[in-house]
């Protein structure tokens, strides 16, 4: 299979990777760019454990291949934190004790921050509905669902 | 009470920021150099002959290194290829549609994928057996080869019962049986107002942890010397099977248990010993990652069960006699919880008069392992269904009946082991005063809906095993806790807190490491309820004995009796002078400094529990019935909770809630779904369906605190009861709302409509 080079800006650093086009951009960028805080729960865009933040839209990269988000800017969620302070969604996750086994956890936090980027007050409807393409085993969601809410007040206050 | 400083505390996950941040290095993470990629050929049939398997085109595949068929796999005696773990790669006879045939190892994932395409294997097949009931019967094909030496190690690890399974002498499908009476029962229904008796079926289904299986191994030729970087949760279990597998010592088999994706009884030991014998077979590092399909397939779900049950209860709301016959579908290979299948079904009431029989039964398909309180969803469903059923004939409370039978301390279960200290009937007085349970009025229409409101209850003996922790002063004063605990529920948190208490320290000063196997104290698997209830109380004794050589220092330098000494923050201080301490800092240096007068603190605690403590939880919902299309809505949910203890509440609260969670899944949801030719007909997560955010309310949760005998502080185990009683309260519910009695979980929305005479 002929290789090809895609490039993307990926938490605002250029990255570039030579592969066989039927790579997934959740391969490329877990091992190629050696980025592998988004996770393969399923393979098939059910879990949302794979969740990346694509030119401002939340994708599952399991489904996307490499070559269709060639110079996306990408946010994962190596990207979240600032100069070595917790995004507030990521704050709020640890101290509400909504991380568990942690496997969900990367793609549950980009979700919870594309809604929050979207709309900045949501109802706990909206924060289930926003979620509701990840799948968490260990939390029975109704502490992640605090913490996204707890994330949103701190944004407002 | 005792009050403490750390223990008791909602603390926050000590390796909370590396799973925010995405830095937390789980098995599918690593990444070695020369590494190849693993893919498994799975057989096609649940019961066949192999006649041939031709790997030439396979083999010729660019990018493929190796294709390996069992002919190159360790030879095993025959007797133990009853073990499923023994099963390498399959021989001769494959006995679930599933089941590893050959692998490939490659260049890359995808590589191996389309070399898999290519390998041509030809079947004989043989008869399929997929129902339990018609296995058991006489004359039924056999489903395997007879079972002989059944390994139970990995089961008795999730619940230890002292009662030992009757194997059946001649050939047969029911690979175990238990038989368990008291009283009379024929005396017990005659003397019953009502007497109920129905046949309760659950679905095989899945744990559903979202990480999947992984594996990479790496073995090094000169030292001999095989590591495994895996996701489990007992890594001294998988060294254990490895090493006696593939003939390595223990000292050889080196087991980094990484970051677990979930568990939840799933991650234990499966192809750990084939991916060391490949790493082992071409010399360069091995990586297998399952596909979902995979672990839907192959790994190791939860059994389907059928119960038969009889029972008997007077006006006045006493039980009388319990009758049951507990049959779980082990599929290929042994390893169904039938016994204490058949010590809950009659363990959480008193029953005068009981005869129970359980059977763990051979079909072709996957065989089950673990779930979270293995096989006590199943028959609790047909138990609580019970008693909610009986009470409505006899017009009951439904709560106080459960209350009025609740077994507690020294009342007898099945198998005559006596209870220890418990706590179901404070968790039903808890669960009374719920807003739930508490606001539930008549059964209602709302907008065109039905609403109704359930209770069950559930409760799981857990597990025993030996621990040991090391608790340890560096030099710089800060405190290193060594335990061979995986972590998978927040227990290293809770260690630091014991050992913060213990020391008299703050938290921030202790840094918890689960070591791997030829560096950390031995621990039992993360699994029965058990890993804060045995290795807590292991770290507890290691920072008891550390405390006690600090204090033996400190009282020379500070020329005290030890007596005399107490600790409090980061310092240790002689009781009524204030002026007289010795920092911990002071403490580290003088202990391990050049030309240190003292020897390094190093506490050690070793622990064998002999007791378990068993864990009770009662849950209540409300919810609405769409009596045109059966769909159920969940509307409210509480859980009550015995934790003994709860050293770390945000932690409990978590197992309460994601437990709660797992058993709504199952009472609505999951189901695996064969052919009839033992092929699974649902193997993604589309078609097996988790709960999602919008399918589950906010659940409510209240921590009841009956300290247990034996356990750190009085804590007992709070993993597994969590899952219980959903599916039976969501059953309740359900007649609550509709009276309709579904009797076969999960409660499809088809199975709702049947029951309520509209199909």
């Amino acid at each position: 299979m002929e290789k090809l080079v895609v490039r993307y800006t990926i938490n605002g650093r250029p990255h570039e990777a030579y592969i066989p086009p039927n790579r997934t951009l959740l391969e490329v960028v877990r091992d190629e760019l050696r980025l592998t805080g988004a996770k393969e729960g399923c393979g098939t865009g059910d879990c949302g454990a794979c969740s990346m933040i694509v030119n401002g839209r939340l994708v599952t990269s399991c489904l996307m291949l490499a070559p269709q988000a060639d110079g996306a800017e990408i946010t994962t969620i190596e990207g979240l934190a600032q100069d070595g302070q917790l995004h507030p969604v990521q704050q709020a996750f640890i101290e509400k004790g909504a991380v568990q086994c942690g496997f969900c956890i990367p793609g549950m936090i980009l979700a919870g921050k594309a809604l929050l980027d979207r709309n900045p007050q949501p109802s706990e409807h909206d924060i289930r509905d926003a979620i509701s393409g990840n799948l968490c085993r260990c939390t029975g969601y109704t502490k992640i669902v605090e913490a996204i809410s707890a994330a949103a007040a701190s944004n407002g206050a | 009470m005792a009050t403490f400083t750390t223990v008791g505390k909602p603390i926050t996950r000590v390796e909370g920021t590396h799973k925010v941040t995405g830095d937390s290095v789980y098995a599918a993470d690593v990444q070695l150099p020369g590494m190849l990629h693993c893919r498994l050929l799975r057989s096609t049939h649940a019961h066949a002959r192999i006649t041939r398997i031709d790997t030439s085109k396979a083999q010729a595949l660019e990018g493929v290194e190796r294709v390996v068929t069992a002919t190159e796999m360790p030879k095993v005696e025959a007797r133990r290829l009853s073990n499923r773990g023994y099963n390498l790669l399959a021989d001769d006879e494959v006995v679930f549609a599933g089941q590893p045939i050959a692998a490939v190892l490659a260049e890359d994932a995808s590589v191996a994928e389309e070399a898999i395409e290519l390998i041509e294997v030809e079947y004989e097949p043989l008869p399929v057996v997929l129902d339990p009931i018609a296995a058991m019967a006489e004359g039924s094909p056999l489903a395997r080869k007879p079972v002989s030496d059944i390994d139970r190690s990995e089961a008795r690890g999730h619940v230890t019962v002292n009662v030992e399974e009757k194997e059946s002498g001649k050939p047969s499908n029911v690979a175990s049986q238990a038989r368990f009476s008291r009283g009379d029962i024929e005396q017990g229904f005659a003397e019953a107002d009502v007497v109920v008796e129905r046949t309760w079926r659950s679905a095989m289904m899945h744990q559903g942890y979202i990480e999947p299986h992984a594996t990479v191994a790496d073995y090094d030729a000169a030292s001999g010397e095989l590591t495994l970087w895996t996701a489990t949760q007992g890594q001294f279990f998988v060294r254990d099977q490895v090493s006696s597998i593939l003939q390595i010592p223990e000292t050889k088999v080196r087991v980094v248990g990484l970051e677990l994706g979930g568990g939840f009884g799933g991650k234990i030991s499966l192809v750990q010993p084939l991916i060391g014998a490949l790493a082992r077979l071409v010399g360069r590092p091995v990586k297998h990652v399952f596909s979902r399909a995979d672990d839907l397939i192959g790994a190791t779900p939860s059994p389907q069960c059928v119960v038969e049950l009889k029972t008997g209860m007077r006006k006045d709301g006493s039980l009388t006699a319990i009758q049951s016959k507990v049959v779980y579908d082990s599929g290929a290979f042994p390893g169904a919880p039938a016994v204490v299948g058949g010590i809950l079904i009659g363990g959480y009431y008193n029953f005068p008069n009981l005869e129970i029989e359980a059977f763990e039964v051979l079909t072709n398909k996957v065989s089950v392992g673990a779930i979270r309180a293995p096989g006590a969803h199943n028959v609790t469903f047909a138990i609580e269904s019970h008693m909610d059923m009986m009470a409505r004939q006899l017009g009951l409370d439904p709560l106080d009946v459960r209350m009025k039978n609740a077994v507690g301390k020294g009342d007898e279960m099945p198998s005559k082991q006596k209870y220890p200290s418990i706590g179901m009937k404070e968790c039903l007085a808890a669960i009374a005063q719920s807003d739930v349970w508490r606001s539930r009025g008549e059964p209602r229409e709302v907008d065109g809906k039905r609403r109704g409101t359930g209770l069950a209850i559930g409760g799981w003996p857990g597990g025993l095993q030996p621990a040991s922790a090391y608790v340890e002063l560096n030099g710089d004063g800060t405190i290193k806790v060594v335990v061979g605990a995986n972590d998978i529920t927040g227990t290293n948190t809770s260690f630091a807190q014991i050992a913060a208490e213990e020391l008299g320290v703050p938290l921030e000063m202790i840094s918890v490491t689960t070591g791997d196997t030829k560096t950390a104290p031995f621990a039992g698997m993360s699994a029965g309820s058990k890993t804060l209830f045995t290795v807590g109380r292991a770290v507890k004794a290691a920072a008891e004995d550390a405390r006690q050589q600090l204090f033996a220092i400190a009282a020379e330098r500070l020329e005290a009796n030890p007596d005399d000494l107490a600790s409090a923050g980061g310092a240790i201080r002689v009781k009524g002078s204030p002026d007289k301490s010795i920092p911990f800092r002071r403490l580290g240096g003088i202990t391990t400094g050049f030309g240190a007068l003292h020897p390094p603190v190093v506490g050690r605690g070793a622990i064998t529990a002999r007791q378990q403590a068993p864990g009770f939880t009662a849950q209540a919902c409300e919810l609405e019935v769409d009596t045109d299309t059966g769909e159920v809505t969940l509307l409210r949910w509480a859980t009550a909770q015995d934790a003994g203890l709860a050293i770390n509440p945000l932690s409990v609260e978590g197992q309460m809630q994601g437990g709660s969670t797992q058993g709504i899944g199952i009472g609505l949801w999951e189901e695996m779904l064969y052919d009839d030719q033992g092929r699974l007909l649902n193997p993604g997560l589309l078609d097996y369906r988790m709960p999602t955010a919008l399918d589950v309310p906010n659940i409510e949760t209240q921590i009841v605190e009956v300290p247990s005998e034996d356990g750190p502080y009085g804590a007992r185990g709070v993993g597994e009861p969590s899952i219980i009683p959903g599916l039976a309260a969501i059953a309740n519910a359900i007649e609550d709302a509709t009276g309709a009695r579904v009797t076969e979980a999960p409660l499809t929305p088809e199975r709702i409509l049947r029951a309520m005479g509209k199909l």
